[in-house]
């Protein structure tokens, strides 16, 4: 595989297919020689503590075993760059607390499991270069993934994401980030902030517009956008539900400040104006009830 | 060979190639040289037989130490890796598909395409011909098909345009393709629009080894319209 240009092959040790039922210790025999091991597509369903016997292992690959739980001992491995655990039944709390003492961990792999959340303990790894995180069921990125500064390549596709934090933009370091196959209804314009940036995978979400600021990234040189409601023209696709008379006496009394308690109003329109919300442009102090123009990057009920 | 309407003449040359394979039959491609080599032989004729460059290539069973070398992937985009040259009749060019890499929407140059699946599977989207008039609009789907592991797909313009890309998240993919003649230019369209525009064909590598476009400002790569 191609991470492991660095082993020479007769210090890899190759059992992929072959049906073990549990992680082979007894190798460990040799374990000063093994320092790439691929044991996927077996039925080790626990990575187990003798993992820690195999002090030269750089390279693990347990991809496609039905693993559910992975040894704290994993981070005894002094110079473990690469974990790959993808296509496997780990879930949220498989993975040990103590994963972020893995320093030297550069690659990790875990697609195809059933992790909901991001977990905590990758936040803090600061050394990762690679996370490959596709067909989760993360809803949601963590903002403390800024603390991960040296990431290159961020996969996230086919999840349940639909939002990005702000501090996606901080990965000073992001070449690749794949967020296709999401939930996504926009992307922060921080991520214009991404000098390396040189490939945005964004296909298959709900993202109606882009923000302009993306155009500055210079080294972007495959962006994927197809299935995504992008809107050519909104000025000529703009359809204009318009507000009812009681939404309009509605805006009247709350935007114009008229004074009302309790007794002043029957309790179904007290119930109403209560109701009220603001509009989410900054710059409009106007509120609406339930009828208002959706616009690309703002909607307003001053503009419809 | 004038005068004779294309159906007898298809029959003819089909007749006249199934006694040429019987006095000399092609070698069974057990090894991907095999199969070149096997390649090499049909392509000398200059009819082609697209039934039978299925059936060939689909009896090879995929071995990726044979096509290791060849198996060069990158993290932004699907890479052309130049396997064979095929005398000049052919060009042989295994491609790989990081996880959710794809294809642009695109054309044969009116080559014949074979393509084989030797590692994950691979999604096809097809899609009719633009109008030829100047109207944008979107492209229409035609068909999908998902090929899996030594599988053996054909296209040629003839059938329409397609897209083709590793859809998953999870799994990388490989494919063996064959175009003949050999081309240089493609056209992609644009799915909203339809708008057509040509592209030179790159290689991220020749002969198994890393060719050095991007590097330079002459050679810089076409991004995909994606």
């Amino acid at each position: 595989m191609m991470y492991e240009d660095d082993v020479p092959p007769e210090n890899r040790v190759d059992l992929a297919y072959s049906g073990l039922d549990l992680f082979p210790e007894h190798l460990s025999e040799k374990a000063d020689r093994i320092q790439s091991l691929h044991l996927n597509n077996n039925r080790i369903l626990v990575l187990p503590r003798a993992v820690s016997l195999f002090q030269e292992l750089r390279h693990l690959d347990i991809s496609a075993n039905g693993l559910t739980h992975v040894s704290g001992e994993l981070t005894h491995l002094p110079n473990l760059r690469t974990f790959i655990a993808k296509n496997n039944l780990l879930e949220d709390g498989a993975l040990p607390k103590e994963l972020g003492r893995c320093l030297s961990l550069q690659v990790l792999n875990l697609s195809g499991n059933g992790f909901m959340e991001f977990p905590e303990q990758i936040e803090g790894m600061a050394g990762l270069r690679a996370l490959y995180f596709g067909a989760n069921r993360l809803r949601t990125v963590p903002s403390e993934i800024k603390h991960m500064s040296r990431l290159e390549i961020l996969y996230l596709g086919g999840n349940q994401i639909s939002s990005l934090p702000l501090e996606v933009g901080s990965l000073s370091s992001l070449m690749s980030l794949v967020l296709c196959d999401n939930r996504l209804e926009s992307i922060p314009p921080h991520l214009a902030r991404l000098r390396n940036l040189r490939s945005l995978s964004l296909h298959n979400n709900r993202i109606a517009a882009l923000p302009s600021e993306i155009i500055a990234l210079r080294n972007l040189t495959e962006l994927s956008l197809r299935g995504n409601p992008l809107v050519v023209n909104f000025v000529r696709d703009l359809s204009y539900d318009p507000p009812t008379l009681l939404e309009l006496a509605g805006r009247g009394v709350k935007n114009s400040g008229i004074p009302y308690g309790e007794g002043d109003v029957p309790p179904n329109l007290y119930r109403y104006l209560s109701l009220a919300r603001k509009c989410p442009n900054p710059k409009c102090t106007g509120v609406y009830f339930d009828a208002r123009v959706k616009q690309i990057k703002f909607f307003c009920n001053i503009y419809a | 060979m004038a005068g004779m309407d294309v159906e007898m003449r298809g029959n003819a040359i089909d007749e006249m190639l199934k006694k040429k394979r019987d006095l000399n039959p092609l070698p069974e491609p057990e090894t991907l040289d095999d199969l070149v080599q096997g390649l090499k032989i049909i392509f000398q004729d200059n009819e082609i037989n697209v039934e039978e460059v299925n059936e060939y290539m689909s009896k090879y069973k995929t071995n990726a130490r044979e096509w290791y070398k060849y198996a060069k992937f990158d993290h932004h985009r699907y890479t052309r890796n130049l396997v064979d040259q095929g005398n000049g009749k052919f060009n042989l060019i295994v491609l790989c598909w990081g996880e959710g890499q794809g294809s642009g929407i695109h054309s044969h140059s009116d080559s014949h395409c074979f393509m084989k699946v030797l590692d994950g599977t691979l999604d096809e989207t097809m899609y009719s011909w633009p109008s030829d008039s100047e109207d944008e609009r979107e492209l229409q789907k035609t068909e999908t098909h998902s090929y899996g592991k030594d599988s053996v797909a054909y296209i040629n313009d003839s059938m329409g345009l397609h897209r083709v890309e590793n859809s998953s998240h999870t799994n990388t993919a490989v494919s063996l393709h064959l175009y003949s003649p050999p081309f240089d230019m493609v056209e992609c369209f644009d799915q909203r629009t339809g708008h057509r525009k040509k592209v030179r064909v790159t290689f991220y590598s020749k002969f198994g080894q890393r060719t050095p476009f991007g590097c330079t400002s002459v050679e810089t790569l076409e991004p995909e319209n994606n």
